[in-house]
């Protein structure tokens, strides 16, 4: 036998064995969650998280540089189990990503095997916990002794590692709560929608205002007949302007005037209001079938009725303009001697206080933009930072093959 | 212009290609063929960066948001992709899968056409929205042409008629690789600023890391110097997760309560 058979034959044991050894591993990761009536798996809190993964890292560092030359041990830390654990990963994934993932839903043999949950289950921590004793291993030979060439590889694999690991152990001590806060008053509690517990938190917020902007609204056409809201023929849902034509089949409307913010006044007819009390109204004219119409059109509010316009069969309506845009102005107070400072929380721009991090996340939909009550979410993620980090690190070692990459093109 | 003249746009830019790639093909016969379907294959491109161009401008946000509008970059950038390995290692036949790709993105918007909406639900409004998208979308058309070229791979392997070209599928794999990276790497930073949290096991977030552990998975085979052949397959059909992950995931049971269902209705 020439050295290159040696060497193919020693390949494809280590894929052998390795395609076993993944299948082992997810079969027993389903043993447990049968046996245990599907509970999944619970991460301890800090600080045992902490402990556990420093002994773990630790043991992975020890084992690698001690035991280089183990057999077992060099396969362990191979490509090829690696490439079967990754490969193990994407098909568990795949159910997760197939099944619906709330645990108590979907097929029962699904729920058996935990696979309504398959992110948190016995199967899936088993191989993310061997994943990162392969790429630990395998990290640690490629960094001790460090050369340079090794940058790109020790960046991408030990950022990964970090995010991957300090998510896991981390998710014990994240803390999501929704803090519902009502125009005019404060609160220093949310409520922990998992768990169904009331947290308190280091902060009082304080609701000054809830507003809201919203697109323009759309004129559609109610086919009483159909039950079917109908836009133009041109198929394009413009924002409502004056002097804009509208067509359907047999039906042309002209909008003749247009009030974004109107009230009716006490002969019944739409005055521009104030931008906070008002709602959108249009006059409308046309013919249908022949027949000449005209009349107001409205969105209405949780205060007014709609005012529609009849044309022919159908039901000119005025469908109110989706979000564009919701915010709080807040007083945050930490502490009892704090004076308090005002904040704007948005979509998209959250504010970091005393550890949390405060979102701006809904409101009471019935109401729209009358809504008096604002749906505030606050996380406190203390492993964000490793996290990021790691993601970092990705990022770098990532730039450094996109350029080895085009270099070598 | 908007997707009321889309139709015009399509027709005329998959005219362009299809006179083009026919010109180009007979190129070996008459070079006098040559230039003009180069030329040609230009100007369809040409046609649709104009159309998304104009697109854009008349719509006041990205035109980012729908899988219709997606599926116009798609189509705009996969032949640049194609033109720029033709004019880099002269491998002129990836274009040809290429504007075919590109061509039947199209006519999938010709058969459903996105309603035309302007809005911007406020998740979206994000400093991170362009690079997230773009990156995808430069990953994906890399991607494709590295499934196209591993196709023409296999074709030629089955044949036998030479040796295929491995490296250009490898390396179109690589940077699209490179380029999903960034990408989850993107949205994850922003899933944080939007919604709370860096991952939440959303469907399309599952999806996307799916496609990506495959194409990890492809890396280690390569360096595990796998059968050429084999990651030739391999690449082919990795192709079809990226297409779930894409708009596939819409049509899961998972994807009821799925944060990335942008589409109206």
């Amino acid at each position: 036998m020439d050295k290159k058979e040696v060497n193919e034959t020693g390949v494809s044991w280590s894929f052998r064995k390795g395609f076993l050894f993944s299948v082992v591993l997810v079969a027993t990761g389903f043993v447990v969650e049968v046996a245990g009536g599907a509970k999944g798996v619970a991460v301890p809190g800090w600080p045992l998280n902490g402990v556990i993964l420093v002994l773990f890292a630790a043991n992975i560092v020890i084992a690698a540089l001690i035991l280089r030359d183990n057999r077992f041990v060099a396969w362990l830390g191979g490509i090829p189990l690696g490439l079967c654990l990754i490969i193990t990963l994407a098909v568990l994934s795949f159910f997760g990503g197939v099944l619906p993932q709330e645990p108590g839903t979907g097929p029962l043999w699904a729920q058996k095997l935990r696979l309504d949950g398959v992110f948190a289950s016995w199967p899936f921590a088993l191989t993310v916990f061997f994943f990162l004793v392969n790429m630990g291993l395998s990290l640690v030979w490629k960094t001790v002794p460090f050369k340079a060439a090794n940058l790109q590889f020790v960046l991408f694999h030990a950022g990964f590692w970090i995010a991957l690991s300090c998510g896991v152990v981390g998710a014990a001590d994240l803390q999501r709560v929704i803090i519902p806060l009502y125009e005019g008053r404060s609160t220093a509690r949310g409520y922990n929608s998992l768990s169904n517990n009331m947290v308190d938190l280091p902060f009082t917020l304080y609701l000054q205002d809830f507003e809201m902007q919203e697109y323009e609204p759309q004129l559609a056409l109610y086919d009483s007949g159909k039950d079917r809201l109908e836009i133009d023929e041109s198929g394009s849902t413009r924002g409502i302007t004056e002097g804009m034509r509208v067509a359907w089949s047999g039906l042309e409307v002209l909008v003749e005037k247009y009030l974004p913010h109107a009230m009716r006044d006490g002969d019944g007819n739409p005055v521009p209001v104030d931008a906070t009390a008002g709602v959108p109204y249009a006059l409308l004219s046309g013919t249908a079938d022949g027949k000449f119409f005209s009349g107001w059109v409205s969105t209405g509010s949780p205060f007014e009725k709609p005012a529609i316009v009849q044309a022919g069969n159908g039901l000119l309506v005025l469908v109110p303009g989706s979000p564009k845009k919701y915010r709080s102005e807040v007083t945050i107070r930490s502490g009892k001697g704090d004076k308090g400072q005002s904040e704007v929380l948005e979509v998209n721009k959250p504010v970091s206080v005393n550890g949390w991090k405060l979102y701006q996340m809904g409101y009471d939909e019935k109401s729209g933009r009358w809504s008096q009550l604002s749906l505030v979410e606050g996380v406190k993620d203390p492993w964000l930072p490793a996290v990021y980090l790691g993601f970092f690190m990705i990022m770098a070692g990532n730039a450094i093959f996109f350029w080895k990459g085009i270099k070598k093109m | 212009m908007t997707w009321v003249e889309f139709p015009y746009v399509a027709f005329s830019a998959m005219a362009c290609w299809g006179g083009g790639s026919l010109l180009d093909v007979f190129s070996g016969r008459r070079r006098a063929l040559k230039v003009p379907g180069i030329l040609l294959m230009l100007v369809g491109t040409a046609i649709m960066v104009s159309f998304l161009v104009v697109f854009w401008a008349g719509l006041d946000r990205p035109p980012l948001r729908t899988l219709g509008e997606t599926r116009l970059w798609y189509a705009t950038l996969i032949p640049v992709v194609g033109f720029l390995v033709e004019y880099r290692w002269k491998v002129g036949w990836l274009k040809y899968y290429c504007v075919m790709l590109a061509s039947f993105f199209l006519v999938i918007n010709l058969l459903y056409p996105d309603v035309y909406d302007r809005s911007l639900m406020p998740a979206l409004q994000s400093v991170w929205f362009v690079p997230h998208v773009v990156v995808y979308l430069v990953g994906y058309v890399l991607l494709a042409a590295s499934s196209a070229a591993a196709w023409h791979n296999i074709y030629r392997n089955i044949r036998s008629t030479a040796t295929g070209d491995e490296a250009l599928s490898h390396y179109l794999a690589l940077l699209g690789f490179v380029f999903l990276t960034f990408g989850l790497v993107f949205g994850a930073l922003w899933a944080k600023e939007a919604w709370g949290h860096y991952w939440t096991w959303d469907p399309k977030e599952t999806w996307a890391l799916i496609a990506w552990l495959i194409y990890l998975g492809y890396m280690h085979a390569n360096s595990a110097k796998v059968n050429k052949k084999w990651l030739q397959w391999y690449l082919a059909l990795a192709f079809l997760v990226l297409l779930v992950s894409w708009f596939g995931v819409n049509y899961l049971p998972s994807a009821q309560n799925s944060v990335h269902s942008y589409q109206p209705g």
